[in-house]
C-alpha cells in the first residue's frame, strides 16, 4: 500500500466530547491520523450525570467496550425511556419509551387503532400500557431485548444513565492505550494561516506550540476555535427554548432505582432526576427571564429526595448552535457546536453523530469542501429535528399557572414544527424519515402524552371489527404485563451484572 | 367511519395505472366507493405501456392479495433481474445493473471500497461479478436452491408484463372488489366557484360524475390535473431524450432475465423478451437525430412501431385541492431504468397511507407533495447520472457529459468522485448498490477510497473480495435455469 501522509488531528478539550472523539479516531483510523489532545485540569467539565439514548451502545460496541465493565466503572444503570411528569397538564405523566407501541404486526401504526377505539367507545387505556418498555419501566424490571423479532420482548431498546465525569477518564485510558497523545495545558492563542484563514497551530500557556492539519474544538461553551478564533456566528434559539440556566445537586440514592430518567415540570422550567448506582442526579433547568437563581435553588432543594452530596451549583447556557459545525479545518464537537437542553438526553447523541460523520468523511491533510458540505448537511438535519422535538414538549401543553408556561404555550414555533403538529392533530400522521434520531414512536409518545390527540385516524384502521380490536388490545396488554413480571428487578439485575467497584 | 372522511373516488384513465389504483384503494380502504372512468390510453403513457417493471411490483401485489399464480402464471408475465448496459462508455465491456446486493460489507467497510482498493494489487473482476443477481441474470437462472452455508444474498425480481393479460387481470380484480366502470372518449372538468375544487367530470355524451376525490391516471396529458393550475416543471435540460419509438411483438426464441439497453449515437435502444412477449424501442433526442435514423435501428420490426414525443418533467404539486395525479400524469420520465410504473405504485401507496379528509387540507397535501417530489426528483437524478457519466464521443454524448446537474445530483456525484461515498436522501428509489452498479459499471472512479477501509490490510481486503467472488459462483452454479423454472411454476399453479 502506498504510504499516506497522516492527518495530524489536534483535539482541544478533554471532556466527554474530546475523549469520545480521541477514542473513535485512534480505534477506527489508526493509519490515517495522529491524535493529540490538549486539556487543562484547571478547567472543569460540564458533565453532571448523563442520561443517554440507545445509539450509545453502537458507539461502545465499535470501540470494543465491554458493557458490564463500562457500566461498573461509570456506575451506570439501565434506561428504558424518559418519564415526563406534569408536562401536558399538572398531575399527568407519561413515558417516552425507547421502543414502539403495539405488537408491530398491524397494517398501520398502533396509535391509529388506539385512537379509533377511543373515538368509537369514548374511552381507552393510556397508550403506554401497550408499550413493552413502558410496562417494564413502571414495574422496575429490566432484561435485554429478545433478538427474535417476533417476540414482544423485542419491541424495546435501552440506553444507560451514567456518571459522565467517569466516562471521559474511561475513554481516555482506551484512547491513550491506542496511541493518543495528551498534553496538559491551557490554550492561550490560536494561530491562523494568513492566506487561507485555516487554523495552523495552537499555543499553550507554557509557550508550547502545537501544529495540526485538523482541529477538533471540544472546548465546551467557550468555543475557543470555532467561536473565538474563527468567529462562526451563533444561531440563537432561545426564543423557542428559553431555559438558560440549570442548578444541579446530586443526592444519595435511597428510593427505587428506576430504569428511566424523570423530567418533572417546574414553574419556570423542569427538573431532572437521573438514578445512578451510587447517587441520584438532580437539577432544575430554568429560564432566568422567569425566575431568579435563588428561587430556582430553593425550588430544587425543596423537591429532591435523599440526602444531598454536594451544594447546589449553577450553570449558564444559551440554546442554539453555530451556523456550521465544520468551518475551514476545524470541527466543533459537543457544546462548542451548540447547546440543546438535556430534556431528551441528546448531548451525547449529538457528539456521537458528529464523530460518526467525521469518521465516515475523514479528510485528507488538506480539507476538501465536498467532505465539509456533506458533514454539515448531516449535522444540520440532526440539529433541526432535535430542536423541533424539544420545542414540542414545551409548546404542547395546557399548563397556564405561570408566566413561563404561558409564554411557551403561546409562542410562535418554527414552521416545520407547526406543520408536524397539524398533521398529527388532524389524522395522526407522523412526518417520516429514516435517517436520524427520534422516529415515529417518539413523536407519538410525546404528542399523545401531552394531550395532542388526533381528530381522525388512518382509514385502514377501520378494517378489524371493533370487538376484535378491543380483545386484541386487551390480550396484548396482558401479555406485556405477564412478560414483564417474569423479568428481573432492575436493581437485582445490576447487582448481578455490573455492580460498581466501591460505594461512593 | 369518521364523519369528514372521503367517501367517493373517481379515477380517470384506462390503463394499468388506473385499474391498479382502483384495486388498491378498494382493497385497502373498503369503505370507499370507487368509479373508474376509462378513456383511451395515449401511446406515450409509459407506466401503462412499458413491459419491464422493478421488483417493487411484487410487494404491491402482496398488499393487494394477489399471488404469483395470478400475476405471473395467469397473467403470463416473465421475471427479470436487471438490465445489461452496452456501449455506454467506449472501451468498457457491458455491465449489469441488477436488483440486489453487490458484495457484502466486511468489518463495517462497504464492499465497493474494498473492490476499489483492487487498484493496489491489479484490478479484480468487474464489479457486477460480485452481484449474485447479476450473475443469475447473465446465466439465465433463478435463485431457488438454498445457498450452501453462505449468507443469503439479496435478489429482487421485477416482471416482464404481457400488457393485455395484465390489464385484464387488474381490471377484473378491481371490478370483483366492487369498483364501478364507465367509459368516455373525452372529458371536461367542472370546478366549484367558491373554492376551486372539482365539482364533477362531464363527458362527451353529456353525462357527468361527481366525487370527493379525483385521481388523474390519464397519462402524460394529465387530463384533469392540467386544469387545476400550476406550472409543469420541464426537465429537458437534464434529460436530453424527447422522442420514443416503441414496438411490441411475439416472444423471441430466447427469453432473457436481463433487458438490454445499448447506447446509440443520439440516445439508446432497448430490447427485452419474456417467455410470452418481446419489446424493443429507441429513445432519442430530436435535436440530434431524425426519426428515420431511429426507426432504422429497428430493422424489419420498424414497420408497426410508433414514434411519440415525451416531455420529461413533473408537476411540483401533483396533488391540488381534490385532484391528485398519479404516474405519468404526475411526472413523466423516459423509461431508462423502468421506473414509471414503480412511481405510480409508490404514489398509490402514499395516497392510501396519507388519505386526508374531504377538505383535502393544505397541510396534508403539502406533505404528500413533498414526499412525491423528493421521490421523482431522485429518480430523475438517477437517470440523468447515466448520461453525465457515460463516455462516448458523438455530439449527443458530448453534450450529455456537459449537463449541469440538479443540485442534489451534483452533490451525489461530487461526494462519489471525491471519496466513493454516496449521500443518503429520503425517498430514494434506487439503492446505493444500484447507484454503484451504474457508476462503477460506466467506469466512473472516485479519486480516493474511504480511509475506514484501511482497517483491513491489503492482503485481507484482496482475500475477502476473492472470497465473495467464489461465493457468487458457488451460489449461482446449482440454480435452475429460467425456462425450466417457469414451466415448473406453471405446472405447480395448475395442479
Amino acid at each position: 500500500m502506498t504510504d499516506r501522509q497522516k492527518v495530524r488531528v489536534v483535539i482541544i478539550g478533554g471532556g466527554t466530547a474530546g475523549w469520545m472523539t480521541a477514542g473513535a479516531l485512534t480505534k477506527l483510523l489508526p493509519g490515517r491520523c495522529s491524535v493529540h489532545l490538549v486539556e487543562s485540569e484547571a478547567i472543569g467539565i460540564v458533565g453532571v450525570g448523563e442520561a443517554t439514548l440507545p445509539h450509545i451502545r453502537a458507539f461502545n460496541e465499535r470501540l470494543g467496550i465491554d458493557e458490564a465493565d463500562f457500566m461498573a466503572t461509570t456506575r451506570a444503570t439501565f434506561k428504558l425511556g424518559i418519564e415526563f411528569q406534569g408536562w401536558g397538564r399538572a398531575g399527568e405523566s407519561y413515558i417516552h419509551p425507547f421502543g414502539t407501541f403495539g405488537s408491530g404486526k398491524g397494517t398501520v401504526e398502533f396509535h391509529h387503532y388506539w385512537n379509533r377505539r377511543r373515538q368509537e367507545t369514548g374511552t381507552v387505556p393510556p397508550i403506554g400500557e401497550y408499550s413493552m418498555a413502558v410496562t417494564m419501566a413502571y414495574m422496575n424490571r429490566f432484561t435485554r431485548p429478545d433478538p427474535d423479532p417476533d417476540a414482544i420482548e423485542s419491541t424495546f431498546n435501552y440506553a444507560y444513565q451514567f456518571d459522565a465525569t467517569l466516562f471521559a477518564p474511561y475513554l481516555r485510558r482506551i484512547a491513550e492505550g491506542l496511541g493518543a497523545r495528551r498534553t496538559e495545558g491551557r490554550v492561550v492563542d490560536v494561530e491562523l494561516d494568513g492566506d487561507s484563514g485555516d487554523v495552523r497551530a495552537v499555543r499553550l500557556e507554557s509557550g508550547e506550540r502545537i501544529e495540526g492539519d485538523l482541529f477538533i474544538d471540544c472546548s465546551g461553551f467557550v468555543s475557543l476555535i470555532i467561536g473565538k478564533a474563527l468567529d462562526e456566528p451563533f444561531e440563537d434559539w432561545s426564543h423557542w427554548l428559553p431555559c438558560d440556566r440549570a442548578v444541579a445537586m446530586p443526592c444519595r440514592t435511597r428510593t427505587a432505582l428506576t430504569p428511566y430518567t424523570s423530567a418533572i415540570a417546574m414553574p419556570a422550567g423542569w427538573r431532572w432526576r437521573i438514578p445512578l448506582q451510587h447517587r441520584t442526579g438532580n437539577g432544575y433547568v430554568y429560564s432566568s427571564a422567569f425566575t431568579s437563581d435563588d428561587e430556582a435553588r430553593t425550588g430544587l432543594v425543596g423537591a429532591v429526595e435523599g440526602e444531598p452530596i454536594a451544594d447546589p451549583r449553577v450553570l449558564k447556557f444559551k440554546a442554539g448552535r453555530r451556523r456550521s459545525s465544520w468551518v475551514r479545518n476545524c470541527i466543533a464537537i459537543g457544546l462548542s457546536s451548540g447547546f440543546l437542553e438535556p430534556l431528551e438526553s441528546t448531548s451525547i447523541y449529538l457528539i456521537q453523530a458528529a464523530i460518526t460523520g467525521l469518521v465516515e468523511l475523514f479528510p485528507e491533510p488538506k480539507v476538501s469542501p465536498v467532505d465539509r458540505n456533506e458533514f454539515n448537511r448531516l449535522i444540520d438535519m440532526e440539529y433541526d429535528r432535535i430542536r423541533d422535538f424539544l420545542i414540542l414538549h414545551y409548546h404542547a401543553t395546557q399548563r397556564s399557572e405561570s408566566e413561563f408556561w404561558d409564554y411557551v404555550r403561546t409562542m410562535r414555533v418554527p414552521d416545520t414544527l407547526h406543520e408536524k403538529i397539524e398533521l398529527f392533530r388532524r389524522r395522526g400522521r407522523i412526518v417520516k424519515y429514516r435517517e436520524g434520531v427520534f422516529l415515529d414512536a417518539s413523536w407519538v409518545a410525546v404528542y399523545i402524552g401531552q394531550g395532542v390527540i388526533p381528530e381522525g385516524h388512518d382509514m385502514r384502521a377501520d378494517l378489524p371489527a371493533l370487538r376484535a380490536l378491543t380483545d386484541g388490545m386487551d390480550a396484548l396488554r396482558s401479555e406485556m404485563r405477564s412478560k414483564a413480571e417474569r423479568m428481573p428487578d432492575h436493581r437485582a439485575h445490576i447487582e448481578s451484572y455490573c455492580p460498581m467497584a466501591e460505594a461512593a | 367511519m369518521q364523519p369528514d372522511s372521503i367517501r367517493t373516488v373517481v379515477i380517470a384513465g384506462g390503463g394499468i395505472v388506473a385499474w391498479s389504483a382502483a384495486a388498491a384503494l378498494k382493497r385497502r380502504i373498503g369503505s370507499l366507493r370507487i368509479a373508474v372512468v376509462t378513456c383511451p390510453v395515449p401511446a406515450n403513457a409509459l407506466a401503462d405501456r412499458a413491459i419491464s417493471t422493478l421488483p417493487s411490483i411484487v410487494g404491491f401485489h402482496e398488499d393487494l392479495g394477489l399471488t404469483e399464480a395470478d400475476t405471473v402464471v395467469r397473467a403470463e408475465s416473465g421475471l427479470r433481474v436487471g438490465t445489461m448496459f452496452e456501449g455506454w462508455s467506449m472501451g468498457i465491456p457491458p455491465y449489469v445493473h441488477a436488483y440486489g446486493s453487490y458484495g457484502a460489507p466486511v468489518s463495517a467497510v462497504a464492499f465497493h471500497q474494498l473492490w476499489l482498493r483492487g487498484a493496489d494489487w491489479g484490478t479484480p473482476q468487474s464489479f457486477d461479478c460480485f452481484s449474485p443477481a447479476a450473475e443469475l441474470g447473465r446465466l439465465g437462472r433463478i435463485a431457488s436452491a438454498a445457498s450452501a452455508g453462505g449468507p443469503t444474498p439479496e435478489i429482487g425480481y421485477g416482471l416482464h408484463l404481457t400488457l393485455g393479460r395484465y390489464h385484464q387481470l387488474m381490471r377484473a380484480y378491481a371490478l370483483h372488489l366492487g369498483v364501478a366502470e364507465q367509459s368516455c372518449e373525452s372529458l371536461d372538468v367542472e370546478l366549484r366557484g367558491e373554492d376551486g375544487f372539482i365539482e364533477r367530470l362531464k363527458f362527451d355524451d353529456g353525462s357527468t360524475i361527481e366525487g370527493d376525490l379525483f385521481v388523474d391516471c390519464s397519462g402524460p396529458d394529465s387530463l384533469i390535473r392540467s386544469k387545476m393550475g400550476g406550472e409543469f416543471a420541464d426537465w429537458s435540460k437534464w434529460l436530453p431524450c424527447d422522442r420514443l419509438v416503441v414496438g411490441e411483438g411475439a416472444a423471441d426464441s430466447q427469453a432473457m432475465m436481463l433487458d438490454r439497453v445499448a447506447a446509440t449515437p443520439a440516445g439508446w435502444r432497448w430490447n427485452s423478451s419474456s417467455p410470452s412477449r418481446s419489446s424493443r424501442g429507441v429513445a432519442y433526442s430530436s435535436a440530434h437525430s431524425s426519426g428515420e435514423e431511429a426507426l432504422g435501428q429497428f430493422g424489419a420490426a420498424g414497420a408497426d412501431a410508433t414514434d411519440v414525443t415525451i416531455r420529461q418533467g413533473a408537476w411540483p404539486e401533483p396533488w391540488v385541492r381534490n385532484c391528485v395525479a398519479i404516474g405519468d400524469a404526475a411526472a413523466m420520465l423516459e423509461p431508462l431504468e423502468w421506473a414509471n410504473l414503480h412511481l405510480a405504485h409508490s404514489q398509490i401507496d402514499r395516497l392510501i397511507s396519507m388519505m386526508p379528509g374531504r377538505d383535502c387540507a393544505t397541510v396534508e397535501l403539502a406533505e404528500y407533495n413533498r414526499q412525491c417530489t423528493a421521490e421523482v426528483e431522485r429518480v430523475r437524478d438517477f437517470i440523468c447520472m447515466h448520461y453525465i457519466t457515460a463516455g462516448r464521443d458523438e455530439p449527443f454524448w458530448k453534450d450529455a457529459a456537459e449537463i449541469d446537474p440538479p443540485a442534489s445530483l451534483a452533490h451525489s456525484l461530487s461526494l462519489f468522485a471525491d471519496r466513493g461515498r454516496l449521500p443518503y436522501y429520503e425517498e430514494e428509489t434506487f439503492s446505493r448498490d444500484s447507484w454503484l452498479a451504474v457508476l462503477l459499471g460506466q467506469g466512473f472512479r472516485p479519486r480516493r477510497t474511504d480511509p475506514l477501509a484501511d482497517i483491513l490490510t491489503p492482503e485481507d481486503a484482496e482475500r475477502e473480495v476473492a472470497r465473495y467472488g467464489d461465493f457468487v459462483r458457488a451460489f449461482v452454479a446449482p440454480q435452475p435455469n429460467y425456462t425450466d423454472y417457469m414451466s415448473n411454476l406453471r405446472q405447480r399453479s395448475f395442479q
